[in-house]
């Protein structure tokens, strides 16, 4: 039986019009629902209830884990191009928008699982051996590819997260995810790029530098004039945290420091493009640009809400048991939702950089025409 | 070699070995590689290569399947236990937590429309023609579950001029199916549990006749309340509104008059399960119809859980398809859009209970006996 479409020879059991594609030979559902083998059936007692509902969630996450992966894949590859073809970008976003959906979903079906008790789960978690959500190799390959650094890891069981990956093939998967071009990379070489920063039309840094010190001076300013001496502490001591930080912007130095201590990841030309794109995102050819970054800075907001809510599902579960090998389960899921797994972080800081409206230099004549369209070649 | 098996000290069920080749690991535990090779996007065969979006296309459609499959799970296991002469009231609690879960499940799957609807109709339209005639409509997951629920076959509505069963090609599988039409259903198992509930007729109380003589009482003040308006208008529309009231209860107190409701299609449940609700309703408070009461409630929840997901299934095929005559001679969206209603509903009497509960001032005092008897559970013949 020949399908014109595929050369699978099982691809369709249509018995009435075998070579047609029907609802169950396309999704291979014969084959999908096969995947469901409880380890408790054959335990005394007879297969326990609920780890049927076990496994068919872990199966969602999973089969959802591959389409961020197909999502991620693509727009990465958008990024990879020295020029980014800005005729790409509503295709760009609304695959990343799809993404933090998807991620969305992932949080709220937590609360599926936890219509299953703790007693319940204790009935059959014995027959699971050491089988663990931490050798997910499809949860890697989105961590590394979107560029969480093997440095900031947190080890579990005293094991680096390549310890439950087990399948060598899979494995040069996931290590080449980590050595490879990773999302926060392209993106901040994208940053890096945007136009103004640095040419002859329109030297964004230079003028944002003379912006800030004005800034700065008429806030020092104010500060000194306040009258009762304790207000004036307060504002002196105010102006002095803000003229720190924005130091460590205006001195190329003061940010690679901050980026060797670990605390910043975006190259400070990046940096100084985000602030750039943030500051006249009311400029059309940054309509998407900005677009593009709120959506970054809320894949990483759900992300972290993700390991948040497993962690606390897992609490139910297990309490804070030491479980084999002398880790709590929930103490590493819990630590992992944190700022350190966060990977475009520095965009959340950047309200921090962007001057307040009348400090904002203008831009030339030349510059708002440039960023008025859109260049459809490098 | 497995570097997590090996550092990990027994509390194996099973005692592996440290290089132990059959130890459970997580992707062979869930079979992901045969579960992620179910992937297989018909337009990768195309000289042009994969569409994009088909990869969605097939994940969200998988990801239903997966959860249907957890549903009919959940129900198998519910109509279990109401399948017994008996329901054994300790399992109660068991028998709400799975309907609880069954109803947050499809709370998701209603929210999950919202990434299909992340691809466009055009995106749509470039793999759409590869698809040939593979519809949702040939689901016999879906079928299994409305068919164990009770959806009567004179109920549906054609597709295409298709009765559903035509759609389901697989033997076996259609044989499944039909089997779960013929069996009882879980509306059938409900109203036979809801039949025997205690006190609609038995010695220690008869709630049926104490109902009818309150009907009673309520209705003729009611009646009185309404003449004695001076304002013609008002006493008119009064009137108009008793005698409907009256013609409601009416179909209630005489087992003939709701009969003719049932042939009539308009009402399922059988009268002594009806006055069974209503019984429950009306007594909730006793500790006895605590955990029935929130089943009724969760019942209620699944038919408007399963009507949304009907409606907004519906409109996402519009967006997808406009109201486009498919293969066939029918709009795929005219069809999803007529199931979405009432014939498609299978516990919709739960949702006129409020019509035939009295008023607090008029419901029967429980007898001493009957009360005692509603504070307890009892696990054998009662």
């Amino acid at each position: 039986m020949a399908c014109p479409i595929s050369n699978e020879p099982d691809a369709h059991e249509d018995r009435s019009n075998p070579s047609r594609l029907n609802y169950t030979s396309y999704l291979q559902l014969n084959k999908l629902l096969d995947c469901v083998t409880l380890a408790t059936a054959d335990a005394e007692g007879g297969p326990i209830h609920d780890e049927h509902m076990f496994i068919t969630i872990h199966q969602v996450y999973e089969i959802w884990f591959k389409q961020i992966i197909h999502e991620l894949d693509s727009i990465m590859k958008f990024f990879r191009n020295d020029n980014v073809d800005e005729r790409n970008m509503l295709l760009i976003i609304s695959r990343f928008n799809r993404i933090n959906m998807i991620t969305k979903i992932l949080v709220e079906q937590i609360s599926i699982i936890e219509t299953m008790t703790p007693l319940d789960f204790a009935n059959f978690r014995p027959f699971l051996q050491s089988a663990s959500g931490f050798q997910s190799y499809q949860f890697r390959l989105i961590e590394n590819k979107v560029g969480i650094k093997a440095e900031n890891r947190i080890t579990y069981n005293k094991h680096s997260y390549m310890d439950g990956i087990t399948d060598s093939e899979i494995y040069k998967k996931v290590d080449a995810a980590e050595k490879a071009d990773t999302l926060i990379e392209l993106v901040d070489g994208w940053l890096s790029r945007t136009p103004g920063l640095k040419d002859d039309d329109f030297n964004f840094f230079t003028y944002y530098s003379i912006g800030v010190e004005r800034y700065l001076c008429d806030l020092e300013y104010e500060a000194e004039a306040l009258e009762d001496h304790a207000e004036k502490d307060i504002a002196l001591a105010s102006f002095n945290k803000i003229k720190e930080s924005f130091m460590t912007i205006l001195h190329k130095d003061k940010h690679d420091d901050c980026v060797r201590r670990g605390i910043r990841r975006l190259s400070h030309a990046s940096l100084i493009g985000g602030v750039f794109i943030w500051s006249y995102r009311e400029e059309p050819r940054f309509h998407m640009p900005y677009q593009l970054m709120s959506l970054f800075m809320e894949f990483d907001t759900l992300f972290i809400k993700w390991r948040h809510s497993h962690a606390q599902m897992v609490q139910k579960m297990l309490g804070n048991k030491i479980g084999s090998g002398g880790s709590s389960g929930y103490y590493y899921l819990r630590a992992t939702a944190s700022d350190r797994y966060k990977v475009f972080l520095d965009l959340c800081m950047l309200p921090t950089f962007v001057l307040p409206r009348e400090y904002i230099p203008k831009l030339s004549q030349r510059m708002r025409t440039r960023l008025s369209v859109c260049l459809t070649e490098s | 070699m497995d570097i997590v098996n090996n550092n990990c000290s027994g509390n194996k069920q099973n005692g592996s070995s440290q290089n132990a080749p059959s130890g459970l690991n997580y992707a062979s535990y869930l079979q992901l590689d045969k579960l992620l090779d179910c992937m297989r996007p018909v337009t990768a065969q195309t000289p042009e290569g994969m569409v994009h979006d088909e990869h969605l296309f097939i994940t969200v459609h998988q990801v239903y399947e997966i959860w249907f499959k957890q549903l009919l799970h959940e129900i198998n296991s519910i109509m279990d236990f109401f399948a017994a002469s008996f329901v054994d009231e300790s399992k109660m609690l068991l028998i709400i937590s799975r309907m609880n879960r069954i109803n947050l499940i499809l709370k998701i799957l209603i929210d999950q429309f919202a990434i299909m609807e992340t691809m466009t109709p055009q995106d749509f339209a470039d793999f759409r023609p590869f698809l040939q005639s593979a519809s949702g409509f040939q689901s016999f997951q879906f079928r299994l579950i409305e068919n164990k629920l009770g959806i009567k076959s004179a109920n549906r509505i054609r597709y295409n001029q298709q009765s559903y069963c035509e759609a389901i090609t697989d033997e076996d599988r259609l044989r499944e199916v039909k089997q779960a039409e013929g069996e009882p259903t879980l509306i059938e198992l409900v109203d036979r549990w809801l039949s025997r509930t205690p006190g609609i007729a038995d010695r220690d109380f008869n709630f049926f006749t104490a109902y009818s003589v309150q009907v009673g009482r309520y209705l003729m003040n009611l009646k009185y309340e309404a003449e004695i308006i001076t304002d013609d208008t008002a006493r008119v529309t009064a009137i108009a509104s008793y005698t409907k009231i009256a013609e409601s209860f009416d179909s209630i107190l005489k087992t003939d008059t709701h009969n003719e409701c049932v042939k009539r299609g308009d009402r399922r449940l059988s009268h002594t399960a009806l006055i069974g609700g209503i019984l429950i309703w009306s007594y909730r408070e006793s500790p006895r119809f605590h955990l029935p009461y929130q089943l009724l409630a969760l019942l209620m929840e699944f038919d408007s859980l399963l009507i949304k997901w009907r409606h907004s299934h519906a409109q996402m095929v519009q967006k997808m398809l406009g109201n486009k005559i498919g293969t066939g001679g029918s709009s795929g969206y005219y069809y999803l859009r007529a199931t979405a209603s009432d014939r498609y509903k299978v516990f919709l009497d739960f949702a006129t209970l409020p019509t035939f509960v009295l008023p607090r001032e008029y419901i029967p005092i429980l007898s001493r006996i009957m009360r005692r008897r509603l504070s307890v559970s009892v696990n054998s013949d009662d």
